[in-house]
């Protein structure tokens, strides 16, 4: 029998961490399973440290922050998730390593555990489809920082239950998120329908005639964005915007709506990621 | 030197807003139904018509035989180029494009567009004026839309095309878009706060003016706009607005 208050997450990486930080955090009890002690180590320090500024700023107390923390685990077996209500997978976005991973999940798992997958740019339903029950395989697609972004993608594949998508979305919700509920299709519906913010500018970049900071003080200052969308690539990387666009592109087919940037590919190749390079479309290097 | 008196044409609701930010910000403004209104003093003319090829076609050509020969002529992008627009009039040197959305009072920065043969002082004009406005001007690339209503309408092509696959619903698409990337409004929410048709002819006017594929409206679009669906303009688009509506 599954423990209804028993999460289980696979991978402590940056996101892996902050779902896990957001299941403690909403009452369950949770195991970060990774393949290292040093990556648990890592994911699971960062938690204590990011839980730690939450007493510091007052926002819960010493008694509050232990009984969080008293609620996580590592783990370096696979077995000791066998047990939980939900399994997020947050590993590598590599098909043949999930697909692997959640034939694994489906023989060590209780029958009735969900098992998710978060990850941004597969199908659910490849990933469901190396299962022997798919039913119980679905999407939690997170946004990155976890721990502060309000919305959880939860995606149907072609053989998820209904029922399993209804309790997904019971979950989330005692996440403390806001569940929205999408059908398996390429970038799900935020990293689709945002595509154009980014690759419409770098089009009008590439027409020539009109810079950047141009571009982003204009949609700042008449868009209402919070930042325009060169300065967010910027923030968020080039590699990881890139990449995504390249993704969904493939993934439509080749449909020229989704046709990825030459303009970004240069930055990319040249290594200019953006803040974490300290150069991109801007530059961040000290001034 | 700054313009003080202008002539707004057509009945938009950008027209509206227009109206209101000079008259506030103490220019003699006047809105026209027709061209033939146009007072022979006025020094700026703005035409905020932003669909109908033949309409446009015989607005520029109105506001030609109208308006006197040193005003300017500020003339929405939203469809066609300002090169485009310029080529049905015989004084292209006059025309500046300008391409935003409803409602202006959020807008801190309009886009301006010269086309190939605008000239400097048109330019100038267009600019003095915006400022008068109490905005900021951006001359950008002369295309259809320029860059904001450009980026925002395929944003909210995608969001339809989305709507109609069943991806999501409207509610979800606009949740989703708010919490998943701080977008300050769902883009099926604000298509509804612009207009369905502004956005459906930014589509047009890219896909006409450069054969790209990227442009083509979503199909979810197209009939909104046929059946009327405009948005809070008509009391329905992707949400029901106020008590009209079936």
């Amino acid at each position: 029998m599954a423990n209804e208050n028993k999460i289980g997450v696979i991978g402590a990486g940056t996101m892996g961490a902050g779902i896990a930080q957001v299941a403690v955090q909403g009452g369950f009890e949770c195991v970060v399973y990774d393949i290292a002690q040093e990556f648990l180590d890592r994911g699971l320090g960062r938690i204590r440290n990011f839980i730690g500024r939450g007493r510091e700023k007052g926002q819960i107390d010493a008694q509050q922050e232990a009984d969080i923390l008293a609620r996580l685990q590592g783990s370096l077996a696979l077995e000791d998730l066998s047990d939980a209500v939900l399994v997020v997978e947050a590993a590598t976005e590599n098909l043949p390593v999930k697909r692997e991973l959640f034939q694994k999940l489906d023989a060590a798992c209780a029958p009735e555990t969900l098992l998710a997958t978060n990850t941004s740019s597969l199908s659910v339903t490849a990933i469901g489809g190396a299962v022997k029950d798919a039913t119980r395989v679905l999407g939690m697609h997170f946004f990155n920082p976890a721990p502060l972004m309000a919305l959880v993608e939860v995606v149907q594949g072609e053989l998820t239950s209904d029922a399993t998508v209804a309790k997904a979305m019971d979950i989330t919700r005692r996440f403390g998120k806001t569940p929205v509920r999408a059908k398996d299709t390429p970038g799900f519906i935020v990293n689709r329908i945002a595509r154009p913010f980014y690759n419409e500018a770098l089009r009008i970049l590439g027409d020539g005639g009109t810079d950047v900071e141009t571009v982003d003080r204009i949609m700042r200052e008449s868009g209402g964005f919070r930042m325009g969308p060169f300065e967010l690539q910027d923030l968020i990387g080039i590699d990881i915007n890139f990449t995504a666009t390249e993704t969904l592109y493939h993934a439509f087919f080749e449909d020229p709506r989704f046709r990825p940037s030459p303009l970004q590919q240069k930055l990319y190749l040249a290594g200019h990621l953006g803040r974490k390079t300290g150069k991109g479309f801007y530059n961040y290097e000290s001034k | 030197m700054s313009p003080s008196s202008v002539a707004i044409l057509g009945g938009s609701r950008l027209a509206e807003d227009l109206h209101g930010l000079a008259r506030d910000n103490g220019l003699n403004a006047a809105r026209c139904a027709r061209p033939d209104k146009i007072d022979p003093a006025t020094e700026v003319v703005v035409d905020t018509l932003a669909r109908g090829s033949e309409e446009k076609r015989r607005l520029v050509e109105a506001i030609d035989a109208a308006a006197p020969g040193a005003a300017l002529v500020l003339s929405s992008c939203i469809r066609w180029s300002t090169t485009t627009l310029a080529s049905w009039s015989r004084r292209p040197e006059r025309i500046v494009g300008f391409a935003t959305f409803h409602p202006l009072a959020r807008r801190n920065v309009i886009e301006l567009a010269r086309g190939l043969d605008t000239g400097d002082d048109a330019m100038a004009a267009a600019g003095s004026l915006v400022e008068r406005l109490g905005k900021e001007s951006a001359v950008v690339k002369d295309a259809p839309g320029l860059v904001f209503p450009r980026i925002l309408s395929l944003i909210i092509n995608e969001a339809a095309r989305s709507l109609d696959e069943e991806v999501a619903t409207a509610e979800e698409i606009d949740v989703a878009l708010r919490l998943g990337t701080n977008y300050p409004q769902g883009p099926l929410r604000w298509a509804d706060e612009i207009g369905l048709d502004e956005v459906l002819a930014v589509l047009e006017g890219l896909l006409e003016e450069t054969g790209d594929d990227r442009y083509r409206p979503a199909p979810l679009l197209r009939k909104m706009v046929a059946s009327g669906r405009l948005g809070e303009s008509a009391g329905r688009g992707f949400y029901r607005h106020g008590e009209t509506g079936i």
